[in-house]
């Protein structure tokens, strides 16, 4: 006979601590050894666990009147910005927000691990004045049990899967997924596989609109689909929230992504109530059934060029192969709290504290992730470069030096006999070489050349000449043939135009 | 063993590192060296047997000496991801097998690359 029971059973076993609770992990070795028929019959909850940066996080906070009252127009905590756009004395906080001097090292995600862990938090706050609000301004400490209210709400949390990152550039980056190396010298990746909660309930059968869930250490709610919810390809998210004063901070940290930002990593977990066979089996996924892409970083567009098509499994192996080399890669989230959130929860349970609830509406299973709309025209280096005057490496400096003077260039690309890219000259490394009596080109040039790509946005060019300290790009294909050149100048005048 | 040398800028230009070499025939390993406007910087590794010789004939021509670990994880702030595994150049960083993350002392060469990855500042090079 095939099992099936209701969450109202299953929460009456809770009460009487007869309910059977696995983890996800727990739940694939299961059905993998016994069967999904066995598994349905022998468990009741299986419980999810998450632990990553959840860059779209936050905190709204209720300070309480001061005396004489003041409507706070803007307000710092710790230093960092809150949003002041709500009643008299609430703001949102959110976890991205960086210090203005502290930058990646301190924001938002650090100032609510801070009001978690019980810590003085300094306030400060001015406003206008009003006839019923007359004060100006306002500065003291406070700590969470100061507050009235603090409730996390985190507009898109818990992505379902995520794409592994490696950077194809021949320079290092520091991006929202960590420190890449050149060359394709790491990779990263994150989300928890075989243990994320929506993977394991894909139809959003038993995750919905009201769905008491394990939030940053206490219990939050569901209260629908995040932003960018993306079911059909199967990036979907969840809203969530829940009061921060329940919370932990084990499982709610500050992070910090260098030149990129600071964030909030959750620890978020979910139960799934097996009410039927089909969702046994839905729960038995394993790391090697969850794709996904390695996506190269180092281009600097929306659509990243795919590498490859991966999975979980060999995301956790520790070491991913790319063209026949193995690339170390290893998670940005942490598996082992994400553990650690599934295992808790499964306890919560187990002890009669945490009962299951019924989705009140269940989430959208469509809607797809559009791109912004753009009014004004974007602009890539093939738009706005020039034709390269070129020169090879056996011309003396002489030559170059009319060639720069006659087509009134600051640049020479040296090129192969087949056209390639070998090198660049510029009118000082010439005029330096004039007046140290130096007469080869080979020993002037400069032979690492930091290149543009015809599709690469113009403010990645101009990021490019900025950090390296120059004034061109010459513009290169995958062969390294040369289209053109992007220069400063070419940038100046287009900054121009756009005024 | 491994021995983080300081020298000061008036040293800089002496060399100190061979004529240790000479004195005490100690075949001595550069790890790292960092040479700035104000000082010199350079991990070595000494044979444990010529160790306390080696350290005696570079304090005796004044260079400061520390021994000992110069990195470490606040095991209070990692959070055990692992990011830093894939940055550190000589493999020194793991995971064990309940995914705890270790940094191994001996095979260190206090880059200093784990520092600005982690994305919890959980790493800190000691001073």
């Amino acid at each position: 006979m095939k099992t099936k029971r209701t969450i109202e059973e299953i929460n009456e076993k809770i009460k009487k601590g007869e309910a059977t609770v696995v983890t996800a992990e727990e739940m694939t070795e299961i059905v993998k050894s016994q069967g999904v028929e066995v598994a349905a019959r022998d468990v009741d909850v299986v419980t999810t666990g998450t632990f990553g940066a959840m860059c779209s996080s936050g905190v709204f906070l209720n300070f309480g009147h001061s005396d004489p009252p003041i409507k706070i127009e803007n307000l710092t905590l710790n230093g960092v910005e809150a949003y002041h756009g709500n009643a008299a004395v609430d703001a949102y906080l959110g976890a991205t927000k960086m210090h203005p001097e502290k930058r990646f090292e301190y924001g938002g995600g650090h100032v609510i691990e801070d009001l978690v862990s019980g810590k003085e938090v300094e306030l400060i706050a001015t406003a206008y004045g009003t006839d019923c609000y007359p004060r100006k301004s306002v500065r003291t400490t406070i700590t969470i049990e100061d507050l009235n209210q603090a409730i996390l709400c985190n507009p898109r949390n818990a992505y379902q899967r995520y794409n592994a990152a490696t950077n194809g550039r021949d320079e290092l980056i520091y991006t929202y997924m960590g420190k890449l190396l050149p060359n394709f010298g790491n990779a990263t990746y994150s989300g928890s596989g075989e243990l994320n909660p929506l993977t394991n309930d894909p139809d959003y059968e038993t995750i919905g609109v009201g769905t008491r869930i394990f939030l940053g250490g206490g219990i939050g709610y569901v209260t629908g689909s995040g932003t960018q919810h993306d079911p059909r390809t199967g990036f979907g998210t969840l809203m969530v929230q829940g009061d921060l004063k329940s919370m932990n901070p084990r499982f709610l940290r500050g992070g910090s992504f260098t030149n990129y930002g600071t964030t909030l990593y959750v620890g978020l977990g979910i139960p799934i109530p097996i009410l039927n066979e089909e969702l046994a089996k839905k729960t038995g996924i394993s790391d090697e059934e969850i794709k996904t892409n390695l996506l190269d970083y180092g281009v600097p567009r929306r659509s990243r060029p795919i590498m490859k098509d991966t999975d979980y499994a060999e995301l956790k192996s520790g070491k991913i192969t790319l063209r026949d080399r193995a690339i170390p890669v290893t998670a940005l989230s942490s598996l082992k709290l994400a553990r650690d959130v599934a295992s808790t929860l499964k306890r919560w349970i187990e002890e009669g504290k945490f009962l299951l609830t019924s989705p009140q509406e269940r989430l959208p299973d469509s809607g797809a992730l559009k791109p912004m709309k753009i009014s004004k025209e974007t602009i890539f280096a093939q738009n706005i470069m020039i034709p390269a005057v070129t020169c090879t490496a056996d011309e003396d400096i002489d030559t170059v030096a009319r060639r720069i003077v006659e087509q009134n260039v600051n640049h020479v690309v040296v090129v192969t006999p087949a056209g390639t890219l070998s090198g660049i000259v510029t009118s000082f490394d010439v005029t330096r070489a004039v007046a140290l009596r130096e007469r080869k080109l080979s020993s002037i040039m400069t032979r690492q050349v930091v290149t543009a790509s015809p599709d690469e946005p113009v403010e990645s060019c101009a990021r490019k000449m900025k950090k390296h300290d120059i004034s061109a790009l010459p513009v290169i294909d995958a062969q390294k043939n040369i289209l053109g050149i992007v220069t400063s100048e070419r940038i100046s005048t287009l900054f121009g135009e756009y005024q | 063993m491994k021995a983080r040398l300081r020298f000061d800028k008036q040293r800089t230009a002496e060399p100190i590192i061979s004529t240790v070499i000479l004195k005490t025939k100690a075949p001595i390993n550069i790890l790292r060296a960092e040479v700035d406007e104000s000082t010199g910087e350079v991990l070595i590794e000494i044979p444990d047997e010529k160790a306390e010789s080696t350290l005696a004939a570079f304090k005796q021509m004044g260079v400061s000496i520390q021994v000992g670990a110069f990195i470490e994880i606040s095991r209070q702030r990692c959070i055990d991801c692992g990011h830093c595994i894939t940055i550190c150049p000589v493999e020194a960083i793991s995971a064990e097998k309940d995914l705890t993350v270790n940094i191994d002392l001996e095979k260190c060469v206090n880059c200093g690359a784990c520092v600005d990855c982690c994305p919890t500042r959980a790493i800190s090079m000691l001073q």
